[in-house]
């Protein structure tokens, strides 16, 4: 009786529901059109409501795997017999003024997306500052001249076909400022164990432990 | 095929940039290549033997470049658009650590002259007066500015010969000898002919080596060519095995090498090269030389 009779109140219950509700959004949607798809929104249903849980989702979404935090250094490539391609390469570029270390480091990178070589990483190493000390003709003790600051900042190339390669370096070549420095040589887990900063506590109790 | 290059489709290079992302540079001419230490250290190659011998003999050929050694001077445009954002950058920068210490000292000095100047109060707020002040500092630097004396542009000679490697130092010049073949002795890129067992490029380094009286250190960029030059024996020469020659241009720059002027060396700009190069040639190696 009971069951029946709650049936029977729902569903007249959600048919006049239903009325006011369009009475509801027909009148209130010129005037307040936010209010009125929020009153909807906001009601959470009693777990015994068949309502209950309505808006979940998630559980039909597919799994994601959880991400892994740990870095993963690039393999070199191995090379095929027609297609030759250099492994990772760091094309460095260092200098006295950042403007045209900056400048140049991001040419290469345009350079190399209009040309398809494939840029894995570009990074900036720290600034490295020379203090220039003179001394004088009379006394000993030097002073300080001037402070010059290193610059450098690194691409890193990953497939650059053999056949691009001297085309490539004559032109970075041929359009290297003046007073910058360019290096590019292979990529190795020194250079790139040499970019973390060193952990003196953790150093310390690795020691202890041994 | 004697050598491992057939046919290598040639793009022209200074269309580089469209061309190398659509269609790969073709090339059979680039033999397996282990990389060892560095990636420009020597390679090691298999030499590949083949039976049948081609008709066309073939010359391995250098083209040495001397890079520009000061940067070029600039456009009238290029100087006012260089002044005017030099100009703004001016106007819309921050005053940087020495220019402020400049106004502070001036600043100090304006209130020290100033009648109730209370010397206690001003050291114990600056903790002494500074020795050496921002003023100074800028006119010792001034000072040295006077004495430094930049080289001049041009080394003083005017009108070096063209033999000489110091000649225009804003451009990249190219290096060309002149060598007999066949009858005539005309000018070109350094060559040598291939022999059975080596790679073209070590025919192109040996070209550049056997240079009499010159001793030109440089550095390949590559193993690949950058351009072909085909062309056909006149018919009294062509015999059944050779009928003409193909020449294949490697791209190396110079790092260093000295020459005696009497040997007839060349060292030209692109836009010179056609009063020395005969026509035919002279497209081909139009093609890869970057006028940059």
């Amino acid at each position: 009786m009971n069951p029946v009779i709650r049936k029977a109140s729902f569903a007249l219950h959600s048919r006049v529901l239903d009325q006011a509700g369009l009475l509801f959004r027909a009148s209130v949607s010129v005037q307040h059109p936010i209010q009125g798809s929020l009153a909807f929104s906001n009601e959470r249903q009693y777990r015994t409501m068949p309502t209950h849980g309505i808006g979940k989702y998630k559980h039909l979404l597919p799994k994601e795997a959880p991400k892994k935090k740990k870095e993963r250094q690039q393999m070199k490539q191995i090379k095929t017999a027609t297609d030759a391609e250099y492994g990772t390469l760091n094309v460095k570029v260092s200098g006295y003024d950042m403007i045209l270390v900056e400048h140049y480091s991001q040419y290469i990178h345009n350079l190399c997306n209009r040309l398809g070589v494939k840029v894995a990483e570009s990074y900036a190493l720290p600034t490295k500052s020379t203090e220039v000390m003179v001394m004088p003709e009379q006394g000993t003790k030097m002073y300080v001249d001037a402070i010059l600051k290193t610059h450098e900042r690194i691409v890193q190339l990953s497939q650059l076909n053999a056949t691009l390669c001297p085309t490539f370096m004559e032109v970075l070549l041929k359009n290297q400022p003046e007073g910058i420095q360019l290096s590019v040589k292979l990529h190795t887990e020194a250079d790139y164990q040499a970019r973390f900063k060193a952990r003196p506590e953790l150093e310390g109790l690795m020691a202890q432990m041994t | 095929m004697a050598a491992p290059c057939s046919r290598m489709a040639n793009r022209p290079l200074w269309q580089f940039i469209t061309n190398v992302r659509r269609t790969g540079l073709k090339h059979t001419g680039v033999r397996q290549i282990s990389l060892s230490s560095a990636c420009r250290a020597a390679t090691q190659t298999r030499s590949k033997t083949e039976g049948v011998a081609s008709p066309w003999k073939l010359y391995g050929a250098v083209c040495l470049q001397r890079l520009p050694v000061i940067s070029q001077e600039r456009n009238p445009i290029e100087d006012q658009f260089a002044e005017l954002m030099h100009q703004m950058e001016l106007e819309r920068s921050l005053l940087s650590d020495h220019e402020q210490r400049l106004l502070e000292d001036s600043e100090r000095m304006t209130r020290k002259q100033a009648d109730n100047y209370d010397s206690d109060e001003e050291e114990a707020d600056y903790g002494g007066q500074e020795t050496i002040t921002a003023q100074d500092q800028e006119d010792s630097w001034e000072q040295k500015l006077k004495h430094f004396q930049p080289a001049l542009r041009d080394r003083g000679r005017s009108g070096t010969p063209l033999g000489s490697v110091e000649r225009c130092l804003g451009d990249s010049l190219v290096l060309l000898v002149q060598q007999t073949v066949g009858k005539e002795t005309i000018w070109l890129l350094p060559q040598a002919q291939w022999e059975a067992g080596e790679t073209l490029r070590q025919t192109a380094e040996r070209g550049l080596n056997s240079l009499p009286e010159a001793d030109f250190k440089a550095t390949f960029l590559g193993n690949t060519p950058c351009g072909v030059y085909r062309y056909k024996f006149p018919k009294e020469v062509q015999t059944e095995c050779c009928v003409g020659a193909k020449v294949f241009f490697f791209k190396a720059f110079l790092s260093a090498g000295s020459a005696s002027q009497k040997e007839p060396f060349l060292w030209v700009k692109k836009t010179e090269l056609q009063g020395y190069l005969k026509p035919p040639y002279l497209e081909k190696v139009d093609r890869f030389i970057l006028n940059l």
